[in-house]
């Protein structure tokens, strides 16, 4: 009876018992941009990149209507989960699987030598958003679910930490132009293989952690920011990292997550501007737009309806933009207002040319890597960065300008307009250099506004003034981390003796100080 | 020449009452007569032939003609003493034999007042059955499980068998913490009309011998057949119940449309901000003046009465049988064609249902019998309701509407319900940001449906195709020998449509989506069998074997967007994407069975199988489950009992029973390419977590085990009228087959894992009474209680908890916890200060607690029904009680209803109410200070968003205790004397009123049902926004030609 016919039905005829790793690689890079295989793609963007994030750090608001706990400092489960039960799922899975697969004792060691170095950069740049979200995280025994931790413990912030920049130091250097291609190139969609680019990702993010833990291990933070600059980071927008997005076939997969979250054909999120990023970008004048930052037209698509048949603006006009104050519903909108306001007559609307399915997916752009070794000579963060602060500041606010095209080739800003921007604020001048550094950092996040949120924890800029509308969880403070997923809460038995504590909004973790 | 004489005599029952309309045949003729009203019969006969005494409820009795006058009595079957029963792979045995508890339930019992589904069929009638309706409408599935939940996590459900065959009862989605609906299950497609009987095998032992689908006991369903009669036979049934709203709603009737603007309610002033927060009820007081609604209309500001009734229609259900039956000594066929026909109180929804049954049994010579039979079926269900969170959740959307609205007012376009109606002005067309014809969206909330737009412009239908096929022959090889096979095919297509139509809120661009499954089980199964007795020895065995196949696929095409706008059709979706899944299982088994008998009173039951899984690795593949039993009829045994023990047995059994409840493929790590390539660069990952929610493969499996001691005793008092049946069971399952819920930072949502032992202890009690019986008046009561305790004993490695289901409010969890009955309820509570005073913030919201604490359990500890069947003279009245004691229900309904301001609670500290103060605690850092606070409104309104809310919930004030007693079912009914019929074609016609659900009489929870449980899954215990209470009542007509 036990029979070879018997066993043989439980053979899947849909499935492999091996596999080419460069097509798992390929789906990680899908699933860095918002986590893009797992079957829903907006899910992050919505709930916590747009959700908490774009409205904590004030470049989004919003009224009423979709999840927004960031505008009025409130708790939406779905925003603190979806980053934690979105990412180890996903990319993190998959490129576990293919460190342990081409790792001694898999069944491709030895092989696929710069793809699995590419693994490791998108696994510590995934590995890194988790801890700033939430502080301390499963990280030593993630994704071993398949050698038997199902109830991985948590690592603190600090040692994941340092775990990332050895494994960015690692990655990077033995990525090499001599190692065979085996497949990479044709499977690698971001950049097509070119390893040179990949090592600059690979040191780029590396300062970005260096950076980022610079107020509480300084001595650390200046090794690897040194490294960083001694390997090569970004030098141009040619090589910041983008995910190619495509219209279909699957709008859950292969479309933009953050384009999908705000479609308003699909029940999304509203694109409302926030009332500080519109003052910031309308400059110093509000009557005047010669001293308008340049993104201000790019980044605002005027204020107008846009409904599933289109969006019809009522005003481009750069003087008439107008953001939404965080943290205001609609009746106390009409207050202020003295009216009833119907919110797309009032209020600027993110670029709808921006907000196409198949944009381009952000993940890290050169602009930023300017203005940190801008921030890392002004603080003497590490040694053997060329050039002077302002010469970095300058460059980055040019790069982070000139970076939209490829969402759409029209959003252009010319290099004269550059220049009178940087003649109109001189550094250092209209505000400390460090502020500026990080109001800079703050526009160039736009989109990244996860990244927006851990750069204002980290220094502070740009200076926002909190909210406090009633029934709030922080008592009025900007949230500093999100609460842990539910299920960890309720599951995961190590939560109670490893997670970060108390499980709280407002608590900050180890790099916020 | 034999000698004619005439035989008369009178009939009588065993309490001496004459019994009138007993047919008496004289056997192998068609020559026969019936008693007259005082039970007098007369009739010529051959001497030394047998005269074949018959009567409906009564066993029949032969007698030899040998004297003129023979009086005789018959005894009903109810208590006949040597009942016959259908045991496990379709045998029958005398009930008396048995060394475990069954129970029969007659096909009338589902046929009088009907419920569509037969798992809900049973609810209240057999002891130890617990069977939840579920609150997702009369299509939807059911949960049926017997003796407690026996694995942590897989199929708690019992097996179906039909006719021998089994059957696959797969379900095809339940609504969960995102929404959905019930999309029915396998049981829907049998036609109760057909049914003869149903014999529920309550434990291991009573299913040994199905192996290891049994685990959790097995229904077992006979069909009905054709008899021997004189020409055909004709059957016509037909019933017709209206389905109406049973309005259990309690809610505040003072406070409508509105929100707090600065800490004062005030109600919308313009259309923007009723379209903002219009569907909440936080406005200030009723005070008849005007407002703008959400439309931008104005209306006065007062309560526009009952929109529960507005929405809600009186659902119809028909039902039309007709049956043909015929045979002989060696052949007959029974023929049945039944049509369903219904609607629901939710417009636009319904459920119907064909089927055509065939099937007859032959017997060629003395030694060869055939048993052949069709079942073909056909389900079509409209509009399956969505329940749970709101996406197109009509119900939900009703219960939000603000009093002050007239739920008529969110209808819209006349020609296009729920449409923005045309002529719209510019303005309005603004603040909802749509065009004429989308939907005509009551708020802003775009998750919030339309209910008129849900109920007219989705479409959600499936269609389901099912033959039930089975052959059976046995061949006699001597008089006690004997050999048989059967092959038995289950086969089903099912079609789900869906159109989430342009324009809706949350999906602007529409979506589509059609799915087809294919699913067949076939078995095969031979026995060879020996029946003999020595003196007074009996021996009763056989051996054989089953091998099933089971085979599944599914295809979805699916896409969101059309190319032309306002053609719904599938080749018209933009971005059309597919889904494929595709699994076979398989299990061999053989098996074999003995029984031995001494002098008719003392039985010994032995059962062996031995299961080989295909789900499983070679290494682990099989396991042999034993049972032995033994029964002692001691009453026949010892000869000098006292009188009034009419009947009476001793049973006790052990046996084990095992399963491998794990899918197909899931033993091993494997990976499989993503169907959709990105820009063209094919990808790949773990074929087992394509998605979000991977399981972990496990190729150490192997099978669980349920081991179960069963002791009972069966006794029968005063003549039969006091029967008891008694039942002690004591069911460990170990090694328990577990998609265990993990930490996702394991890369993973479940892994298989053997783990874990669980137990269930309980009592069965069946109380028989016959308080009255005459030959016009007869009166039965008969109570079953049914108390299971079930114990989690150990779980995965060293975790004493985990997770199953989470609901929609998020502030909840239904866990497995070692050392708790399956299921427990946890949920946030209010933090306690060290000496144990309530926390809260300054602003009088309470502090939540960090995590979760159990609260609750969901699943009754008590069940049980009481029937009561009076009948005098062809008026028979009867009916059934049931309750269920001891289980919890978390209420996402209530919470939300208060959170919206529409409870009765949430009137508490508004303005002009009664104020709300709390008393407890604050904290700052480690210090707690005494705090009492009467909350301002606005306070008030925060406090309770908060208690229901995801951050700092006190799930407790929502957790009430399911317990209810309920009016299961009535019916009152009159069958036509025979002696009326007389001229007429007719033989028999009854005909009743019959009622279901009628009442609640005993319920613990606010505004919703006890049984409002949205999901049939393993987390029972949560109620939001589910179908809603219901009762129907009607007529049933029968005639037999």
């Amino acid at each position: 009876c036990d029979t070879k016919e018997l066993h043989d039905l439980n053979i899947n005829p849909q499935a492999l018992n091996q596999v080419n790793l460069n097509l798992i690689f390929t789906s990680a890079e899908l699933g860095i941009a918002s986590n893009g295989t797992s079957g829903d793609n907006r899910y992050i963007d919505w709930r916590t990149n747009i959700g908490m994030c774009a409205y904590a750090i004030q470049q989004l608001a919003n009224a009423g209507g979709g999840i927004a706990p960031g505008d009025k400092y409130t708790v939406n489960a779905e925003t603190n989960a979806a980053p934690f039960d979105f990412t180890y799922n996903d990319q993190l899975k998959n490129l576990a699987e293919i460190l342990k697969q081409s790792g001694p004792g898999g069944f491709g060691e030895g092989k696929y030598l710069n793809m699995r170095q590419a693994a490791r950069i998108l696994r510590a740049f995934s590995f890194a958003r988790l801890t700033d979200f939430y502080g301390n995280i499963p990280y030593s025994e993630a994704n071993k679910g398949t050698e038997g931790i199902f109830f991985p413990k948590y690592d603190t912030q600090d040692a994941v930490y340092a775990d990332l920049l050895k494994e960015l130091d690692e990655a990077s250097s033995a990525l090499s132009t001599s190692n065979p291609d085996e497949g990479f190139a044709a499977a690698d969609f971001i950049y097509k293989g070119d390893i040179a680019k990949w090592k600059k990702f690979g040191y780029s993010l590396m300062l970005r952690l260096a950076m980022r833990i610079s107020n509480v291990d300084a001595a650390k933070a200046a090794t690897y920011v040194t490294k960083a600059a001694a390997g090569g980071v970004f030098a141009s927008n040619a090589e910041n990292v983008w995910v190619a997005m495509a219209d279909g076939p699957g709008e859950w997969t292969n479309q933009n997550g953050i384009s999908r979250a705000f479609d308003p054909g699909d029940g999304g999120q509203p694109a409302y501007l926030s009332a500080t990023l519109v003052n910031f970008l309308k400059g110093t004048n509000a009557n005047s737009a010669a001293d308008d930052d340049p993104r201000l037209m790019i980044i605002s698509g005027g204020i107008g309806d846009w409904t599933a048949a289109g969006y019809t603006p009522i005003t481009v006009d750069p003087l008439k933009q107008k953001g939404m104050p965080n943290g205001y519903d609609q009746p106390m909108l009409d207050k202020l207002e003295g009216q009833a306001v119907i919110l797309p007559k009032t209020y600027s609307r993110i670029n709808v040319k921006m907000l196409q399915d198949s944009d381009p997916y952000m993940i890290m752009n050169y602009g930023e890597v300017e203005f940190l070794l801008a921030e890392a000579i002004e603080r003497k963060i590490g040694t053997g960065i060329s050039g002077t602060a302002q010469s970095h500041y300058e460059a980055g606010v040019k790069a982070s300008m000139q970076m939209y095209t490829p969402y759409d080739a029209s959003l252009t800003v010319s290099d004269a307009a550059v220049t009178a921007y940087l003649k109109t604020y001189p550094y250092g001048t209209t505000r400390p250099a460090l502020e500026m550094i990080g109001e800079q950092m703050w526009v160039n996040k736009f989109f990244n506004w996860w990244e927006a949120w851990n750069d204002w924890r980290r220094t502070g800029f740009p200076k926002l003034t909190a909210i406090n509308y009633p029934g709030n969880v922080t008592n009025g403070t900007i949230p500093v981390r999100l609460r842990y997923p539910t299920n960890e809460v309720a599951g995961n038995p190590n939560y109670q003796s490893g997670a970060t504590m108390p499980d709280e909004l407002t608590t900050k973790v180890w790099w916020d100080k | 020449y034999a000698q004619e004489m005439t035989v008369s005599g009178k009939v009588s029952d065993a309490a001496g009452g004459e019994i009138a309309g007993v047919n008496v045949v004289v056997k192998g003729t068609t020559r026969g007569t019936t008693t007259n009203d005082k039970g007098e019969y007369s009739i010529t006969v051959e001497k030394g032939k047998t005269l074949t005494f018959s009567y409906i409820g009564y066993i029949t009795k032969e007698v030899v003609a040998n004297a003129t006058i023979l009086n005789l009595s018959l005894t009903a079957e109810a208590t006949a003493l040597n009942e016959v029963v259908v045991t496990a792979l379709g045998i029958s045995r005398e009930k008396r034999s048995l060394a475990y508890s069954i129970t029969e339930v007659s096909g009338t019992n589902m046929t009088a007042a009907r419920e569509a589904n037969l798992g809900n069929a049973l609810a209240g009638r057999v002891a130890g059955v617990n069977v939840s309706k579920i609150a997702s409408g009369p299509a939807g599935s059911s949960r049926v499980i017997i003796r407690g939940n026996k694995s942590l996590q897989g199929p708690n459900q019992p097996l179906y068998v039909i006719d021998g065959i089994p059957m696959d009862n797969n379900n095809f989605g339940q609504a969960g913490l995102w929404g959905g609906s019930d999309e029915g299950d396998g049981l829907s497609s049998i036609n109760p009309d057909d049914i003869e009987s149903v014999t529920v095998l309550k434990g291991a032992n009573a299913a040994a011998l199905y192996g290891s689908r049994a685990t959790n006991g097995v229904i077992n369903v006979t069909t009905k057949r054709g008899t021997k009669r004189k020409g055909i036979g004709v059957e016509f049934g037909s019933n017709y119940v209206f389905e109406k709203f049973n309005d259990l709603s309690d809610l505040q009737k003072s406070y409508g449309s509105g929100a707090y603007a600065d800490g004062v309610a005030v109600k919308p002033s313009t259309q923007t901000q009723a379209y903002e927060w219009g569907d909440d009820s936080w406005g200030p007081k009723y005070d008849n003046s005007q407002y703008v609604g959400f439309d931008g209309k104005m209306r006065p500001y007062a309560y526009q009465g009952d929109n529960f009734s507005r929405f809600y229609q009186t659902g119809h259900a028909f039902t039309n049988n007709l049956a043909l039956s015929g045979g002989n000594e060696n052949q007959n066929f029974r023929a049945s064609v039944t049509n369903l026909n219904s609607t629901t109180i939710i417009p636009n929804s319904g459920y119907d249902r064909i089927n055509i049954s065939l099937s007859t049994n032959a017997k060629f010579g003395k030694r060869l019998t055939l048993d052949a039979k069709v079942l073909y079926s056909e389900e079509k269900a409209k509009n399956r309701p969505n329940v749970s969170d709101s996406p197109g959740n009509a119900i939900q959307s009703l219960w939000r509407t603000p009093g002050s609205y007239n739920v008529l007012d969110y209808y819209g376009d006349p020609n296009k319900p729920g449409a923005i109606p045309a002529g719209t002005d510019a303005n309005s067309l603004s603040v909802f940001g749509k065009q004429v014809g989308e939907e005509f969206q009551q708020a802003s909330n775009n998750w919030g449906q339309n209910p008129y737009w849900v109920t007219h412009q989705f479409i959600k239908t499936d269609k389901k195709n099912r033959f039930i096929t089975s052959g059976s022959l046995k061949y006699q090889l001597t008089d006690w020998l004997y050999v048989s096979g059967r092959v038995g095919l289950d086969k089903y297509q099912r079609r789900a449509e869906g159109l989430t139509p342009e324009g809706t809120g949350y999906q602007r661009g529409g979506a589509r989506s059609m799915g087809t499954w294919n699913v067949q089980e076939i078995n095969a199964e031979y026995m060879v069998g020996v029946n003999k007795d020595f003196g007074k020895i009996g021996v009763n065995a056989f051996v054989g074997g089953n091998r099933m196949r089971w085979k599944y696929d599914f295809v979805n095409i699916y896409g969101n967007g059309f190319n032309v706008q306002f053609f719904p059709a599938i080749n018209n979706v933009k971005g059309k994407s597919w889904d494929f899944n595709y699994q076979e299982r398989g299990i061999n088994s053989l098996f074999g069975s003995a029984e031995i008998s001494y002098d008719g009173f003392l039985y010994l039951n032995a059962t062996a199988r031995n299961d080989w899984f295909s789900v499983l690795n070679p290494e682990s593949n099989n396991t042999l489950y034993p049972s032995v039993g033994t029964s002692f009829v001691f009453s026949d045994a010892f000869k000098n009992l006292p009188s009034w023990l009419s009947y009476g047995k001793l049973r006790a059994s052990w046996a084990q029973v095992g399963n491998a409840t794990n899918e197909a493929y899931s033993t091993n790590l494997t990976y499989s390419l993503n169907g959709n390539p990105h820009l063209g660069y094919a990808m790949a990952s773990f074929s087992q977590a394509m998605g979000n929610n991977g399981t972990i493969p496990n190729p150490n499996l192997m099978p669980l085990t349920s081991t179960e001691k069963e002791f009972g005793i069966d006794f029968r008092l005063f003549n039969n009228k006091v029967a008891v049946d008694f039942t002690y069971y004591d069911q460990q399952t170990t090694n328990d087959i577990l998609n265990a819920t993990i930490s996702k930072a394991s890369g993973f949502g479940q892994t298989y894992v053997n783990v874990g032992k669980m137990q269930n202890r309980g009592i069965e009690l069946l109380l028989t009474v016959t308080p009255l019986k005459s030959a016009n008046l007869n009166w039965d009561v008969s109570l079953n209680l049914a108390k299971n305790n079930n114990k989690v004993k150990s779980l995965i490695g060293n975790s004493n908890e985990l997770v199953m289901e989470e609901p929609r409010t998020r502030n909840a969890y239904i866990k497995n916890i070692v050392g708790q009955p399956f299921g427990m309820i946890t949920g946030r509570v209010q933090k306690m200060s060290p000496d144990g005073q309530p926390v809260f913030y300054n602003d009088g919201r309470p502090v939540g607690s960090a995590g979760y604490e159990v609260i609750g359990n969901g699943i009754a500890k008590l069940t049980g029904g009481l029937t009561n069947a009076f009948n005098y003279k062809g008026i028979d009245l009867s009916f059934l009680v049931d309750f269920k004691w001891g289980g919890d229900i978390l209420s996402g309904t209530n919470m939300r209803l208060t959170q919206w301001g529409v409870s009765k609670q949430s009137l508490q500290g508004r303005e002009g109410e009664a104020p709300l103060t709390v008393t407890g605690v604050t904290q700052e850092g480690t210090e707690y200070k005494p705090f009492t606070k009467t909350l301002s409104p606005r306070e008030a309104f925060d406090y309770w968003q908060s208690v229901g809310g995801e951050a700092d919930a006190v799930t407790p004030m929502y957790l009430y205790d399911a317990s209810f007693i309920k009016l299961r079912q009535l019916t009152l009914g009159y069958t036509f004397p025979k002696r009326l019929l007389e001229k007429t074609p007719l033989q028999n016609l009854s005909i009743s009123f019959v009622g279901r659900n009628l009442a609640i009489l005993f319920k613990n929870i606010d505004n919703v049902d006890p049984e409002s449980t949205y999901s049939n899954g393993n987390s029972q215990g949560f109620d939001y926004f589910g179908f809603p209470s219901t009762r129907s009542y009607g007529f049933n007509l029968r005639a037999t030609f």
